[in-house]
């Protein structure tokens, strides 16, 4: 069998180090991010990864269309945080034109990124819980999870691909007669989110398994950059939507989630994560309630006819830094244009390239069965990142991604017959 | 082999070759409570040794060209294949680039297509039900 | 801290070393106006380390948000990224460093020992562009594969573009 089957990685252990593929570990998922780890016995001792299974030259692709166009490549560069990569570059166009964004549409585009969160929030969640073995919690907040794309279908026409924004503005309103529909499902997921905090953070095995597992300290959290709730898990209160005023944001008011706003310290570890993660789901619903209270009136884009709106945009000339807070961090886009059918420059910089470092001093000294738990809680958007493969030390023990999730159920099972006899 | 030999109990293995995802959660969306194709005899293996079928998302980047082609060979047969997604049929919005190689059919040989960007649970269910009925009339690839 | 303050600390260590300017204002209105602050400036390419290291000494922690480069025909430049005052209501802005560094020469100093987050946003610009970065931890390839030609970078716009690998896919032949 060879060392680079295609897949996660199979083949016998002939070594001491082996590759493992994680994502959101379905089996149907694989093949997103692959770390390979050294081990010694049953610890990591070094951890590298490598990304290039899902480069398709994105930003060179953008170079040879027109912003419109470029506006339907950037939702598709990511299945789940597909409204953060359109947002952002408009933000950014927007910022070299000095395009006016009318108030209405600022808080259409805060509702819509803030459903977009509540559904990426809920996956998350229904992953962790499948890391650690309790599938009948992944099928829950699976199910729990179709509401929010109804409503997103509802509002917006489409479940994963919303097209609602554009330069200038947003494509379609949001009318006061879709609002009970909108408010039911505040109420349901309410529910939802108090449903959870006793499922995950109540259990005596979830937090035996993740409390003190996958520490990222402050330091560490500082100099390697990590951005989004890995970053505020460990006490640094960096928020896009808190730092930088656009969207509705500003007049609602955002406060970074932080640990200790639920259980008083702060240790960085996987438990935190979740807890953040919870948190921050009860916030969005807030905030989608406040922004249809406030909702101004008025009109829904700069320009409505798109042949205007790419003659304006064909005689921008500049720079422009666009930025917003997706689910997973900060992400962060740069647009030169110089006066032609389309930009001269384009980067994409989605939050995963900035988390995956800190898995190496997460993960090292850490056991095998933590591994999917803490790689998993970083929430590494795969499409975004391309997948991490691990080097190793001339030996290669591939051990395939059923093994690793079996040794990872395995533990959560020993757990459950210690603490609940 | 038998008509109807595997209505009950198709077992498939997925691949990813550089999509963005979408087509992948809106599979797990399929497996999940709503929609649960489970119920119609199909189950998602952890290898392809021992898989009946293959779910292919995304157009091919070059580093997944040979992967996807061993993975297709290690498929004992009868063996069968579904393209989920635009960016396997034609390459969808990444039609053209210098990482990617062709649509996937051009690697390996396809019997369904499911065109959709992503396409809903709906679309993915019907293309199989349209697999299984090719699989009963004209038989498989061995 | 205010970026006017950032601009004139910079100035007063390295003079002449820092050019083009500029702080843009742009207005982020919903319903009240609010206005975001964008530094950007241009530093020589023999300075530009010491420059991030004054920054990192005078401003704990900058937020390294990305590394952005183009090329202009003659010349490769690069923008670093930064952030700074973040974890304050409303008053974050960012501070763009734009390197600009002859064709023959693409060379560039690391500032992954003072910001060891930067490492992948190197090794990307190293790949994707063809600068060398002479320090760097790390010099393997990062997204794109062993198979990918040893010459070929594909942000370039001259012959060493990746021209030749460009792939139609509506237009493989299909029965």
């Amino acid at each position: 069998m060879s060392k680079d089957d295609a897949g996660a990685g199979k083949g016998e252990m002939v070594g001491n180090s082996f590759t493992l593929s994680i994502g959101p570990v379905h089996p149907a998922l694989k093949e997103p991010l692959r770390l390979i780890c050294e081990i010694e016995g049953e610890r990591v001792v070094r951890v590298d990864f490598e990304l290039s299974q899902v480069h398709r030259g994105v930003e060179w692709m953008g170079t040879r269309r027109n912003p419109i166009q470029i506006l339907y490549l950037s939702e598709r560069i990511c299945g789940i945080c597909n409204i953060c990569h359109a947002l952002a570059f408009c933000r950014a166009v927007e910022s070299i034109g000095d395009i006016d964004v009318p108030p209405r549409a600022q808080y259409i585009r805060t509702i819509i990124a803030e459903l977009e969160r509540i559904h990426s929030h809920i996956l998350w969640a229904g992953i962790m819980a499948h890391e650690m073995g309790f599938d009948s919690v992944m099928h829950y907040t699976w199910r729990a999870r179709e509401r929010v794309l109804d409503t997103i279908e509802y509002l917006t026409g489409n479940r994963i691909t919303k097209a609602m924004i554009t330069i200038g503005g947003v494509r379609r309103d949001i009318r006061e007669d879709q609002y009970p529909v909108l408010r039911e499902t505040l109420n349901f997921y309410s529910d939802i989110q108090a449903k959870l905090e006793k499922i995950l953070l109540k259990d005596p095995v979830i937090r035996s398994r993740t409390r003190d597992t996958g520490i990222l300290s402050r330091k560490d959290a500082l100099s390697l950059c990590v951005v989004g709730h890995v970053a505020r898990a460990s006490g640094i209160r960096k928020d896009v939507r808190h730092d930088e005023p656009y969207a509705a944001y500003p007049d609602i008011g955002v406060t970074p989630v932080t640990p200790d706003q639920m259980t008083g310290e702060i240790r960085g570890d996987v438990y935190d994560r979740i807890v953040v993660r919870l948190l921050e789901l009860r916030q969005s619903v807030d905030i989608i309630d406040k922004c249809i209270r406030g909702m101004p009136d008025g009109r829904i884009v700069h320009e409505e006819k798109a042949p205007k709106l790419l003659a304006e945009l064909r005689g921008l000339e500049g720079d422009g830094i666009g930025r917003h807070e997706a689910p997973r961090g900060e992400v962060f886009h740069y647009v030169k244009m110089s006066k032609g059918e389309s930009p001269f420059a384009w980067k994409v910089r989605a939050p995963t390239y900035n988390n995956v470092l800190s898995l190496v001093p997460m993960l090292t000294g850490r056991q095998i069965a933590d591994i999917p738990v803490i790689a998993a809680s970083i929430d590494p958007c795969m499409s975004c990142l391309n997948r991490a493969v691990v080097t190793d030390s001339g030996k290669r023990a591939l051990v395939d991604q059923e093994a690793m999730h079996r040794l990872s159920v395995k533990r959560t099972q020993e757990l459950k017959r210690r603490l609940c006899k | 082999m038998k008509p109807g030999a595997l209505n009950r109990s198709m077992w498939a293995f997925h691949i990813n070759t550089g999509s963005c995802n979408g087509c992948d959660i809106e599979i797990v969306a399929s497996l999940a409570p709503r929609y649960d194709l489970e119920r119609f005899g199909l189950r998602m293996v952890g290898s392809p040794r021992h898989a009946d079928l293959l779910l292919v998302t995304g157009p091919v980047s070059r580093d997944m060209e040979s992967k996807l082609k061993t993975v297709y060979e290690q498929m004992p047969g009868p063996k069968a294949v579904m393209l989920i997604g635009n960016c396997g049929n034609t390459g969808g919005v990444f039609y053209e680039s210098y990482n990617l190689v062709g649509p996937a059919d051009r690697i390996i040989p396809v019997d369904v297509y499911v065109p959709g960007c992503p396409p809903r649970p709906e679309a993915i269910i019907d293309g199989l039900v349209k697999l299984w009925k090719k699989m009963e009339i004209r038989g498989v690839r061995k | 801290m205010k970026p006017e303050d950032v601009i004139s600390s910079l100035k007063k260590a390295f003079g002449r070393g820092i050019k083009d300017v500029r702080i843009e204002k742009k207005a982020a209105n919903a319903k009240k106006k609010y206005i975001i602050y964008r530094l950007w400036l241009t530093a020589e390419t023999g300075i530009f380390k010491d420059a991030v290291r004054h920054l990192c000494s005078k401003y704990p922690d900058p937020h390294f948000s990305a590394c952005s480069g183009y090329d202009t025909g003659k010349s490769i430049e690069l923008i670093y990224h930064f952030t700074l005052n973040y974890a304050t209501r409303l008053s974050e802005f960012t501070v763009s460093i734009k390197v600009s560094l002859p064709k023959s020469n693409p060379v560039v100093q690391t500032i992954t020992d003072l910001i060891p987050g930067a490492l992948i946003a190197e090794r990307e610009m190293q790949e994707m562009l063809g600068v060398k970065i002479v320090g760097i931890p790390d010099t393997r390839r990062l997204f794109l594969d062993k198979t990918f030609p040893a010459d070929v970078y594909p942000w370039r716009k001259d012959e060493k573009g990746p021209q030749k690998l460009v792939r139609n896919l509506n237009e493989e032949g299909k029965p």
